[in-house]
């Protein structure tokens, strides 16, 4: 219980703690130590899981499970990278007078803040709760996104804010209706929201209401995934926003709002049949895939190339998820992990690029094995597993979601079931061969587009003025270990994240 | 004093009604500050809901929503959005993406389709306010399609403010009252937001000298 505590209040505290301090090594040090308490909950937390099985803490508050405490291992690992990183970006930064050493602060503090609210949004036992939370995730994050005071970055938090506050109001409706269906069962009580108290009534609540709800839950929370159609805010905010923190908006933020449709999607299983939450997944899923995969094909901008690769992995996550069975479940949680750790791991060598080269024109980049060897090998690496080659977890988890794909077709009782609108009805086998196909084409034009871009910025010779050499800093430390565990989780995953994994799928599969 | 629950349904219809009244006003609305009274009117008349479901029902926590809503709705909220516009140099709506006798049809039919939607699951809610459900979703719709059809930023930001009371009225009226732990935080991020949306009209006026989002167009494809 310990850990729970030390899990809400580190972040708080270090949040105020960067309001007051003004010394700049300091403020990286209580964000280093709180960083490092998190994780050090959170393997505290996943030991407990992992022997005795989920539990309830702080008055029924806070409900942990294997599938959440998977959820805080990669906000715990991200954030910590991010930590590393941010030692020797901000500091330079700083150095070179992009922003005033006051705004340190005010940087931290809402870093802090984004912390505690996925944190929240993580552990909250109340949908409602964790409702409130991903909000305030919106609003930590839109001053970050901004954080540059350009024009660019104004327009891009702007978009950001209300497009998100837009979708995650949606949301909202769909929590009321959840509570609506969960009150003629439960009774008027503050717990009425909970998911202890939904999961096991969750067969007797009202299908037309959740069917409802779920899909306004799936819109606004999509939104924040940066599903197609609601992605139009996502590759501003990722081009516009401060290298670490896109990295924790494309690492972590999605792969919360993620885990908040699973959570909701758990629900609505029981009382609908799983084929019609995983249809309407699949569905969006393959609409993000297909439009980012062709996206990518045309971007000049390396930051808005990995805004899109975010959107194809995200997609593929949600085909994954939406596909089912124990293997597209496996394989949807495990490509969540694959990409926060290669997305950050982009970005952390984007921010190293845009800072030699004072551009985020993929055309003016060159050479940048010469220029900056390092950043030029964790740019491989991350372009390598996103694009989902061996041997690379991202192409096993890939692999075992287009296996589910090709064995199990996407569910399709929601298409007849949904009034008789749509009366196209294909064989079953047909589609899902089909799907399949389209599936392996998107890949490779994804893998084309990517590979194609990077490998122009890495090989050649610098433009001229462009120093050459890389010196050592922290900030490499992280994008060492990130590449070690990308390539190391493709051969051997270590016991203890495997059996989360498991523990996590047979959570979301359980009816 | 005791009203019948026939009368106590028909009251809370009638509130509900006048709140979605006020939304087709704000469509019809082109002066900024005008809109802004109008959400401030329509917010009074949603504490009025919210305070008669309490009275109706005995539940004290949905007094404290109706205050709370009363405060930042009522005064803190519009204030805040009036001194934005004071600093604006616009003062109405010039350019529309819909004209307003398209805008009045549209909403027209976002209430008809608000209504079709919730028709299967309107008979679970409590006789008192079982109406409420649908006319909460068309709010909640019209402050979306609001939000699409205007430019300004100010308009934009009552559109979004317009879904929320919309969505108040949803958790009020169908299940008298979301639990108050979810409702103090939802209060607290809708102020929090519109705070944050004042800042950025105003960073945004400094950046651009003029506030209609259609100048935000540097970073499309």
């Amino acid at each position: 219980m310990i850990a729970v505590l030390v899990l809400l209040i580190a972040p708080l505290l270090a949040g105020g703690l960067s309001l007051i301090v003004h010394r700049s090594a300091l403020l990286h040090a209580i964000n280093l130590t709180s960083m490092s308490l998190l994780v050090g909950a959170e393997i505290m937390i996943t030991r407990t899981v992992l022997k005795d099985g989920p539990f309830t803490a702080l008055e029924q508050f806070v409900y942990l499970d294997a599938l959440s405490a998977f959820i805080l291992f990669i906000i715990g690992a991200v954030g910590l990278a991010c930590s590393f990183y941010m030692r020797s970006y901000m500091d330079d930064q700083v150095a070179r007078g992009v922003i005033a050493p006051t705004r340190l602060n005010l940087f931290f503090f809402l870093f802090h803040m984004f912390l505690l609210a996925m944190v929240i949004a993580t552990v909250a036992n109340s949908v409602g709760v964790q409702w409130v939370a991903i909000e305030a995730t919106t609003l930590a994050t839109t001053f970050l996104i901004a954080f540059w005071r350009r024009r660019e970055s104004l327009e891009a938090g702007w978009k950001y804010l209300i497009l998100c506050s837009v979708g995650i109001s949606l949301a909202l409706f769909g929590v009321v209706l959840t509570y609506y269906s969960s009150l003629h069962v439960l009774g008027d009580v503050s717990e009425a929201l909970n998911v202890t108290q939904l999961l096991p009534v969750a067969g007797q609540l009202n299908p037309h209401v959740l069917k409802l709800a779920f899909i306004f839950i799936l819109v606004g929370y999509g939104t924040k995934v940066g599903l197609v159609p609601m992605h139009s805010w996502l590759p501003e905010a990722y081009t516009e926003a401060p290298a670490p923190v896109a990295a924790m908006l494309a690492g972590v933020l999605e792969i919360v709002a993620v885990y908040a449709i699973l959570r909701m999607k758990m629900i609505v299983d029981h009382a609908v049949s799983p084929a019609f939450t995983g249809g309407l997944l699949a569905l969006l899923g393959f609409a993000s895939f297909v439009t980012a995969a062709f996206f990518i094909l045309i971007q000049h901008n390396y930051k808005r190339l990995f805004a899109y690769s975010s959107i194809e992995h995200m997609g593929i996550a949600m085909i994954g998820f939406g596909v089912g069975g124990s293997l597209g479940a496996f394989g949807g949680l495990f490509h969540l992990l694959n990409h926060a750790f290669a997305k950050s791991m982009a970005f952390f060598a984007a921010g190293n690029i845009h800072r030699r080269f004072h551009t985020v024109e993929i055309g003016q980049v060159q050479g940048l094995a010469l220029a900056q060897p390092w950043t030029a090998m964790a740019l491989m690496i991350a372009g390598l597993a996103l694009s989902a080659l061996p041997p690379f977890a991202s192409f096993v988890s890939e692999v075992q979601i287009v296996t589910a794909l090709a064995a199990q077709g996407v569910p399709g009782q929601w298409l007849s079931n949904s009034g008789g609108m749509v009366t196209v009805a294909f064989s079953n086998r047909f589609t899902s061969l089909s799907l399949t196909g389209l599936f392996l084409l998107c890949s490779v034009l994804a893998f084309s587009g990517l590979l194609y871009r990077i490998t122009g910025m890495v090989w050649g010779t610098p433009p001229e003025g462009i120093v050459r050499g890389e010196a050592w800093t922290l900030g490499h430390l992280p994008i060492i270990v990130l590449a070690a565990a990308l390539v190391g989780f493709g051969f051997f995953l270590p016991q203890p994240i495997r059996q989360l994994l498991e523990e996590a799928t047979r959570i979301i599969l359980v009816h | 004093m005791q009203i019948s629950p026939h009368i106590g349904s028909q009251l809370v219809d009638l509130c509900s009604a006048l709140l979605l009244l006020t939304c087709f006003a704000i469509v019809a609305q082109r002066r900024l500050s005008a809109c802004v009274d109008l959400f401030a009117l329509q917010s009074v008349f949603l504490v009025l809901t919210a305070a008669l479901v309490a009275f109706l029902t005995g539940n004290r926590h949905i007094y404290i929503a109706a205050a709370l809503t009363g405060v930042i709705k009522v005064v803190i909220i519009p204030r805040v959005l009036k001194k934005v516009i004071e600093r604006l140099n616009v003062k109405r709506e010039l350019v529309m993406n819909v004209n307003v006798p398209a805008g009045l049809l549209i909403c027209g039919a976002l209430v008809m389709l608000a209504f079709f939607i919730t028709q299967p699951i309107i008979p679970l809610g409590f006789l008192l306010t079982r109406d409420s459900l649908a006319i909460a979703l068309a709010i909640v719709l019209i402050g979306f399609f609001t939000m699409i059809a205007r430019q300004k930023a100010v308009t934009q930001l009552v559109g979004f403010l317009v879904m929320e009371n919309g969505l108040f009225l949803g958790a009020t009226a169908a299940t008298y009252g979301m639990p108050l732990i979810v409702e103090l935080g939802v209060f607290f991020d809708v102020l929090i937001a519109a705070l944050i949306a004042g800042i950025y009209t105003n960073r945004l006026q400094d950046a651009f000298d003029n506030v209609d989002t259609n100048h935000l167009t540097t970073l499309k494809e």
